[in-house]
């Protein structure tokens, strides 16, 4: 609608001091702002137009061309965070109802699968092991097995935490080991500046301890149960007993994966010590007072035992009866018990975990599965093979390199779960197409996400750490891509020698 | 002290009469730097000094649905301090070093729950017999910027001062961290200090362009000389030969009228060319650029920009807008 010049002139100037010109003067003041706050909303909304609009490309339907481009407006706005990111995962609902014309029921079902019940069991699960406050126990058995040569600390920090979070995921034992790291710290010197050093080498050791060993196993982290989901959905076909090799269980994901975090574990301390070089060679001064705080809480109590006694109960659980059950009700399990034996409060897990991303999980999943059925995944994958393919990354090594560089890319600029979400569907296609094992690329997909070295968001152990505020984001830089380059060719040597042994 | 004067408009009258600096600490070098010259700045009775810290609240996605405070209580459960109340206590510090007394002063501390967050707002106000106060303030918000232009709706306050830490790793902060000094001074009310490799003893650099808000911004910028006892220097700039006339006669406006509130300026000059880097290139060798606030509001200051902007974005040293 254009309205002539003259008369928007004339109600301009009609308007102009009566209370509803103020208000008109208020709306757009306010809307500006709003407009500018929010513009990467309505940008990714302008790019959904246009690729909705406009014309349809070769070999793709009008529903998979919908369902791209709510893919890509949900990246934009999972990137850019314009509104809060959960309100993201309530419009891909709403956009599969309206959009799509799907049934809500049918939508309010995708939402939901073991992955999604293993996010939110694992996240409350988290919360009841740190609550447990193990961790001066588990830093003095660091300290006793290490010494107190600073190198060897770090080097049994990282090791504790890998050997943790491979199970119970990096977040958890991130926010159990900051405090050992930082009363390390704060016991060699009280002043910040003269262990700067120091406090990056045993902050980034657990962070990276913790990153590393997320791919361990199914359980470490949220990308891992989604892959998984993903191949069960995208090629297990019950009727043909054949597909039956595309169901991953717990140890075979660790016979494939395990051996990758034991590799980089010695090169995190190496590249650590490389990079920051700490002041203070030896902790003994530390040590000593740390044993003296730890000797203060006396000895275990029952609680004590009975939470590690659950503890090792759902990591038996979980390597031994998930593939019968399902990974995500073991961790439902394992907090439910740690509710019943009274060890933690439900006011503490429903504070410590954010039901949001439970939800936005949910939706990406969704809107993955969405992917594959209208036909979207694949037509993107055949599209990025073809882009692929004058640089000769459209098979093979090329193209397992190109898909690592592509998910470290995208993993660094939002979480490593939501990018396996949302490249999950598209890259298993690409191996489809391009005669790969997507067996392999998935794991790549997996395994790369972890990378996310390089941003203070990147990984959840990252942005623990960072918490602390010893950290500077440049030091993420400074060390992130030497562990981002090791990290990828130790990925790549696995993919070429290791896992075409165990028959993909 | 607090007995008499709890009631909001008793406080706000108070107030009103106070000369009120918020500094903005983040535990940068460069943010005790603008502290610095904040205690300078406020050495008088009648001026208050609030230092805050602003912390992000939690997103949760970015650390896989923990949220950080799980992170955050179990390093209070290890007596170990949350890097906010480190940095304002660094702050206290040096307050301290600049009045001695001040640790003798009646001392009250208040906390808010924000959004069911234990670790919510916290305030400890250090006030002397005078009435004069140091606050330290904790705070949570959804954003940085966000924080600080909420804490102005508590004040108000005469003066917000904080560190520009950009250029240093600046794509990947622009990327996360918009540039909070920037969205401060576009959205607060009051006057701003953009502090940037701060060294204080060379002086202010008025820039007029003879308009009456910048003679406002002239009277307001010698109020502030007189507190912290700085030179003043004043320039205009011409866009061609044909208003050198004109600009020459906004400097000479603008001088008369220091003159006038007792303070003279050391030189006085014009320049031509781009105003915006005419303004970066002179102002290169003193303290501060100060410059007046357009007075453009919403649509016109966010689509036009300003000089007043630009110069803040691109200058190498501090920068205060005034309004």
């Amino acid at each position: 609608m254009n309205f002539p010049k003259a008369t928007v002139n004339e109600i301009h100037d009609k308007l102009e001091g009566t209370p509803l010109g103020s208000l008109f003067d208020l709306l757009s003041d306010f809307s500006i702002h709003y407009v500018w706050e929010k513009r990467w909303f309505f940008i990714s909304l302008a790019v959904g137009a246009v690729m909705v609009l406009g014309p349809l490309p070769e070999g793709l339907t009008e529903e998979g061309m919908i369902v791209l481009a709510m893919s890509v407006m949900a990246t934009i706005m999972f990137i850019t965070a314009p509104i809060p990111l959960p309100g993201v995962a309530l419009l891909i609902v709403l956009g599969q109802i309206f959009l799509l014309g799907i049934d809500s029921s049918t939508v309010a079902k995708t939402l939901w699968n073991d992955s999604v019940l293993f996010i939110l069991g694992s996240l409350m699960l988290a919360v009841a092991v740190v609550k447990q406050k193990l961790d001066r126990r588990i830093a003095w058995l660091i300290v006793r097995m290490t010494g107190t040569r600073t190198s060897r600390v770090c080097f049994g920090i990282s090791a504790v935490s890998g050997l943790l979070a491979s199970f119970i995921g990096e977040h958890t034992v991130a926010a159990m080991m900051l405090p050992v790291g930082i009363t390390l710290v704060t016991l060699t010197s009280d002043d910040p500046r003269k262990v700067r050093n120091l406090a990056a080498v045993l902050l980034f050791s657990i962070a990276y301890g913790a990153s590393v060993a997320g791919i361990g196993t199914p359980s470490g982290g949220a990308r891992n149960a989604i892959m998984i989901g993903y191949w069960r959905e995208f090629f297990y076909d019950p009727s043909n007993p054949e597909t039956a090799k595309y169901i991953i269980d717990y140890v075979r994901w660790m016979t494939f994966a395990y051996p990758m975090f034991l590799i980089q574990l010695p090169f995190v301390t190496l590249i650590l010590f490389f990079t920051f070089k700490p002041e203070y060679r030896d902790l003994s001064r530390a040590v000593v007072k740390l044993r003296h705080q730890v000797e203060s809480e006396g000895a275990m109590n029952r609680a004590d035992w009975v939470s590690i006694f659950l503890f090792f109960l759902v990591l038996l659980g979980w390597i031994f009866v998930s593939d019968d059950v399902g990974m995500g009700t073991i961790a439902v399990l394992g907090a439910t018990t740690f509710l019943v034996a009274g060890l933690v409060k439900w006011e503490d897990i429903n504070s410590g975990v954010n039901w949001g991303v439970v939800l936005l999980y949910g939706a990406a999943i969704s809107l993955g599965i969405e992917m594959k059925d209208t036909g979207a995944a694949k037509w993107v994958a055949e599209s990025f093979l073809s882009m692929l393919s004058p640089l000769g990354a459209n098979e093979g090594f090329g193209l397992w390199a190109a898909v690592s560089v592509l998910t470290t890319a995208v993993t660094n600029t939002m979480s490593n779960g939501a990018a396996v979400a949302v490249l999950g569907p598209v890259v298993l296609n690409m191996a489809d197409v391009a005669g790969e094992s997507p067996v392999i690329i998935g794991f790549i997909t997996a395994v790369s996400s972890a990378f996310a070295y390089l941003t203070v968001v990147g990984t959840p152990a990252c942005t623990i750490v960072y918490a602390s505020g010893y950290l500077k984001t440049t030091d993420f830089l400074a060390v992130g891509w030497k562990m981002a380059l090791t990290s990828t060719t130790i990925m790549l040597l696995a993919a070429w020698l290791y896992w075409p042994l165990l028959g993909v | 002290m607090a007995e008499a004067t709890t009631h909001p408009t008793a406080i706000a009258e108070i107030r009103k009469n106070r000369f009120r600096i918020l500094v903005c600490v983040d535990g940068s070098d460069e943010s005790y730097r603008g502290l610095r010259y904040a205690a300078r700045l406020g050495a008088g009775e009648d001026a208050d000094i609030i230092l805050l810290y602003v912390r992000p609240t939690d997103q949760g996605l970015r650390t896989g649905g923990l949220q950080v405070r799980v992170a955050r209580e179990n390093m209070l459960n290890w007596g170990l301090e949350l890097p906010g109340i480190t940095y304002l206590k660094k702050g206290r510090d040096m307050l301290i070093e600049t009045e001695e007394q001040a640790v003798l002063w009646d001392q009250q501390s208040a906390h808010t729950d924000v959004d069911g967050d234990p670790l919510g707002d916290n305030k400890i106000e250090y006030r002397n017999e005078n009435g004069k106060s140091i606050v330290l303030k904790l705070k949570t918000a959804s954003s940085v910027a966000g924080g600080i232009i909420d804490q102005y709706d508590l004040g108000p306050y005469n003066l917000i001062i904080l560190g520009s830490t950009e250029g240093q790793g600046s794509f990947v902060k622009s990327l996360w961290d918009p540039a909070v000094a920037e969205k401060v001074a576009v959205h607060a009310p009051c006057s701003v200090c953009i502090s940037r490799d701060l060294e204080t003893g060379h002086g202010k650099l008025l820039c007029t362009d003879g308009s009456d808000r910048a003679m406002d911004m002239v009277v307001k910028a010698s109020d502030l000389a007189k507190r912290d006892g700085s030179k003043i220097s004043v320039m205009s700039v011409a866009i061609d030969e044909n208003s050198q006339f004109e600009a020459q006669s906004s400097v000479d406006k603008a001088a008369a009228l220091l003159q006038s509130r007792g303070i003279v300026p050391s030189t006085a000059f014009i320049k031509m060319g781009n105003p915006v880097e005419e303004i970066i290139k002179a102002g290169a060798d003193y303290s501060f650029i100060v410059l007046g606030d357009t007075g453009k509001t919403g649509l016109k200051r966010f689509f036009m920009g300003s000089v007043a902007f630009k110069v803040m974005e691109h200058a190498n040293n501090s920068v205060m807008v005034i309004r």
